[in-house]
Formats: C-alpha cells, sequence, structure tokens
C-alpha cells in the first residue's frame, strides 16, 4: 500500500498566519475564501456525522482520495455549512459515489456537466434550504453552502482540479454550488420522491449530471398544453447533450405554470408523457444529414430508427424526465435542466430514514434508487 | 501556534509494474478494445487492417466496452486477459 498524499490530516502553523490566505495558497479553495475550520467547528461537524473520524464514507473519483467523516467534516466547515446539514451533505456524497452515477467520468468530461442536488421530504424545511423564490440562485445558506461542500470535497477529495482531472471545455456557474429543494408547499404536483415510491414524511436526495437550467418564457398559455409546448421548445433543439447522448434530463416547473397544469386536472405522468411524446428531433438533425460522413451514433439507443426523418426523443422515456416544481409564486416561468447523456444514470437516496423497500416502500436497494 | 487541516483525504494505491515491452508481433493474439466513442471504431479498424496486413499475427480479436465513459465489465478485461498477448485501445473522439 503506497500512501500518495499526506497522512497527517492536521497540522499547524503560527498563530499569525492568515488563515484565509493559508488555505488559497495550498490550494484547498473553489476560488472563493473558505471558513477556516478550527478544531471546535470539525468536532462540532464531525459530531453530527456520527463520529468516528477514520470511517470512510466513500472514495471519491478520479483521484480516489478516502472521504473519511473528519475529511468530509473538515470540507463542510470550509464551505460554511452548519452542522445540521450534514445528513444532506453526507446522502448526496454517498449518491454521487454509487456505481450508477459515473462520478469518474462526470468529473473528468470535458462536457460541462455538474451533479445536481435536489432535496425533498421535510428535512429541506427544517434545515432551512429555498425551494421558492430565486431557489438557484443566492441568499439562502443551505442551498449555497451544501452544494459547496459537495463541490469542495469533488476538488480536494476527488481531484477534480480544473485543466487537471476535471478536463471540463467551459465548466459552468453550477460547479460553484447547484443544490435546491422542491417547493413541496404549495401541493400542486406529488412531490417527486412520492412518485418514486417514498413516502412524503421521507426525506431523499436526488442527484443528477446536469447542465445548467434553460428558461422557459409563457406569459401567455392558460391551459397545460401550451405552457408544455414551450418546454418542449427548449428540449427540442439538438445543441445539448441529451440530443446526440440520450440519458436523463430533468423539467423544472415554476409554481404558476404549475398551478395551471394542476388545476386542469393533469398529473405528474401527464406531464412527463407530454413532453416525452411532443419533445424530439429528427435522426437528420442529430446526424448534422451526414453532411461530415455517414453517421450512425452508437451513443443513441438501437432501437431509434436512423433515417432522416426519424423521430428521436430527447430522451429514451418519459421516466427518464425528472419533475419538479421549483420557485417562486410570482412568474410565468419554468426551466429544462439537460443532462450529461447515458453515461451516467441519476440516483436518488433516502436521507437518514428507515424507507423499507418489503413494506411497500421504494423501488430502491440500501436506500438507493437507481432512476 | 494554530491547527489547520488538509481536506483531501488520503490515496491509497497498489504499485503495479508495467508489462515487459513486446519485441516482435509475429505468431501473438492480438486485441483491440474499442471504448465505443464516436470514432473509436473508425480508427481501430483502419488500425486493425494495417496491423494485419504488416504483420502475420496467430490471431486478431475485437472486443467493445459498454459505454466509453465506464470501466470495462471484468467479465471483458478477464476474457481479454485469457485471450490475446498484447491489446490496443484508443477513444477515437
Amino acid at each position: 500500500m503506497q500512501l500518495a498524499a499526506s497522512q497527517i490530516p492536521a497540522s499547524a502553523v503560527p498563530a499569525s498566519t492568515d488563515l484565509v490566505e493559508w488555505y488559497y495558497e495550498k490550494g484547498f479553495s473553489d476560488g472563493l475564501p473558505v471558513v477556516p475550520p478550527t478544531p471546535e467547528k470539525v468536532a462540532a461537524m464531525l459530531a453530527a456525522l456520527g463520529g468516528e473520524p477514520e470511517k470512510v464514507e466513500a472514495r471519491v473519483p478520479p483521484r480516489w482520495g478516502a472521504l473519511t467523516r473528519e475529511v468530509l467534516a473538515v470540507n463542510m466547515v470550509m464551505a460554511g455549512c452548519k452542522p445540521e446539514y450534514a445528513p444532506v451533505v453526507r446522502a448526496a456524497m454517498l449518491a454521487l459515489c454509487e456505481t450508477a452515477f459515473n462520478l469518474n467520468g462526470v468529473q473528468a468530461t470535458t462536457h460541462m456537466a455538474s451533479p445536481l442536488l435536489v432535496v425533498n421530504g421535510p428535512i429541506a424545511k427544517k434545515i432551512g434550504m429555498n425551494a421558492g423564490c430565486n431557489a438557484f440562485g443566492p441568499g439562502n445558506r443551505a442551498n449555497a453552502t451544501i452544494g459547496r461542500a459537495i463541490r469542495l470535497v469533488l476538488l480536494n477529495v476527488g481531484g477534480g482540479w480544473p485543466g487537471e482531472l476535471d478536463k471540463s471545455t467551459l465548466g459552468h456557474p453550477g460547479k460553484y454550488t447547484y443544490a435546491v429543494a422542491e417547493n413541496e408547499e404549495l401541493g400542486l404536483l406529488a412531490p417527486y420522491h412520492v412518485e418514486k415510491g417514498f413516502k412524503a414524511e421521507d426525506s431523499t436526495v436526488f442527484v443528477m449530471a446536469a447542465e445548467p437550467p434553460h428558461s422557459v418564457t409563457n406569459h401567455v398559455a392558460n391551459d397545460p398544453q401550451g405552457i408544455l409546448d414551450s418546454i418542449c421548445s427548449a428540449m427540442s433543439t439538438f445543441a445539448h447533450n441529451n440530443a446526440v447522448s440520450s440519458g436523463h434530463c430533468a423539467v423544472v416547473l415554476g409554481p404558476e405554470h404549475a398551478t395551471t397544469i394542476s388545476k386542469a386536472g393533469w398529473k405528474r405522468h401527464d406531464v412527463k408523457q407530454y413532453l416525452w411524446t411532443n419533445a424530439s428531433n429528427t435522426f437528420g438533425q442529430v446526424a448534422f444529414n451526414h453532411r461530415y460522413g455517414k453517421v450512425y451514433n452508437r451513443s443513441l439507443p438501437v432501437w431509434y430508427g436512423r433515417e432522416l426523418d426519424s423521430r428521436i426523443p430527447v430522451v429514451p422515456s418519459a421516466e427518464n424526465i425528472h419533475l419538479f416544481v421549483i420557485g417562486g409564486e410570482a412568474g410565468r416561468f419554468s426551466a429544462f435542466i439537460p443532462g450529461w447523456g447515458h453515461m451516467s444514470s441519476p440516483v436518488l437516496r433516502e436521507i437518514e430514514g428507515n424507507a423499507d423497500p418489503a413494506q411497500g416502500g421504494p423501488r430502491c436497494v440500501d436506500g438507493t434508487c437507481y432512476l | 501556534m494554530i491547527q489547520v487541516y488538509d481536506p483531501r483525504g488520503v490515496v491509497g494505491a497498489e504499485k503495479k509494474a508495467t508489462a515487459a515491452r513486446i519485441q516482435a508481433l509475429k505468431g501473438l493474439r492480438l486485441g483491440i478494445l474499442d471504448n465505443t466513442k464516436w470514432n473509436a471504431n473508425k480508427l481501430l479498424r483502419e488500425l486493425r487492417d494495417q496491423i494485419k496486413a504488416a504483420h502475420p499475427l496467430a490471431d486478431i480479436h475485437y472486443y467493445r466496452k459498454e459505454s466509453f465513459s465506464k470501466f470495462a465489465a471484468p467479465e471483458l478485461i478477464e476474457e481479454i486477459r485469457r485471450d490475446n498477448d498484447i491489446v490496443v485501445t484508443a477513444i477515437g473522439d
């Protein structure tokens, strides 16, 4: 066994040291100042994670650093997390390190994908996550620092440093933080985790390798079809990764749009089925009409037609569209969030609960759903 | 003095030696692993044909990974190891 990194998790520096600058100089920051971890703050975070500082929760690719509870606690403190965020951050890291998610590929790819986290269930409100106005934007500590803690772990433990093990051509702003909660309070559609078999009182975290949200504006339609046609328009381009690499995507309904859809009696499966049925490209579009040579595209399912006018769905089934209601009460906006492609499966993981598949619970193993 | 922390976590790695260099291709079994990226098959088929024309190999086997972004399945790696003396792979983006 050869140890390639320091085995000494802690050392000491003179009391006059500017710690913010020290962590910058060591290369342990995401570019923003970190909260210098003190023994007291690390101990409090560690206690929230269940103690046992040496316990390895996961190995984080592509560097495959050991994410011990102490290392996780240190990164969470650096990100600015409160100890009560610990169950969410841990569940998210475990979800990201599931084989099906392929974090190794997500971290290393030239594509801009970043893990998107969506939290469901009572814990979101308990820790004060923002599922409302400006949910994807700044201003909420839980959203900001949970996502940032994930990124610091992906950088520090996973080694996903730009240009080194993260080869992303462009990156995207969600690589700083990309964590939200579903707006369940409005009660417009069933919560996402309930659709997947969890109880409303369970808490879960959904992770998906995702492009940034693409805004969908529709201030005109007063029926589901009109609103969803605008979302279909955003989905039906051949520029995003789903178009040429299949996989999964997410659709976020803003509350005004969701209200119109809900009042018309449409349920989650109606929305997903409508989007899947009406959002598409032609094979000619995704094959560039063979202008640059004959294209088959092995990243698309074998059952898709390969004639120029063959319909190419954005994702292979309605179940590959992950639907959420998120946002503030005012404004007729929704969003389409493309995924990375078939190379990564989203994962839904329970946050420290007791959901039991044998009792008619979620379609999962060990608290984890491969979606 | 004040305490500071290394947030990186330890990497445990096993040291392995690289295989001895092949001196001649004659009579060897060649495995080709296509990672299924866009142009990998075009590149590797051309390479296969050129090697075949230039060298008297005993056999050539062509394999495909399930996904270009994921590790090859352990069974596939074992099959490649069992049935070949040398292996070529490439991504062909």
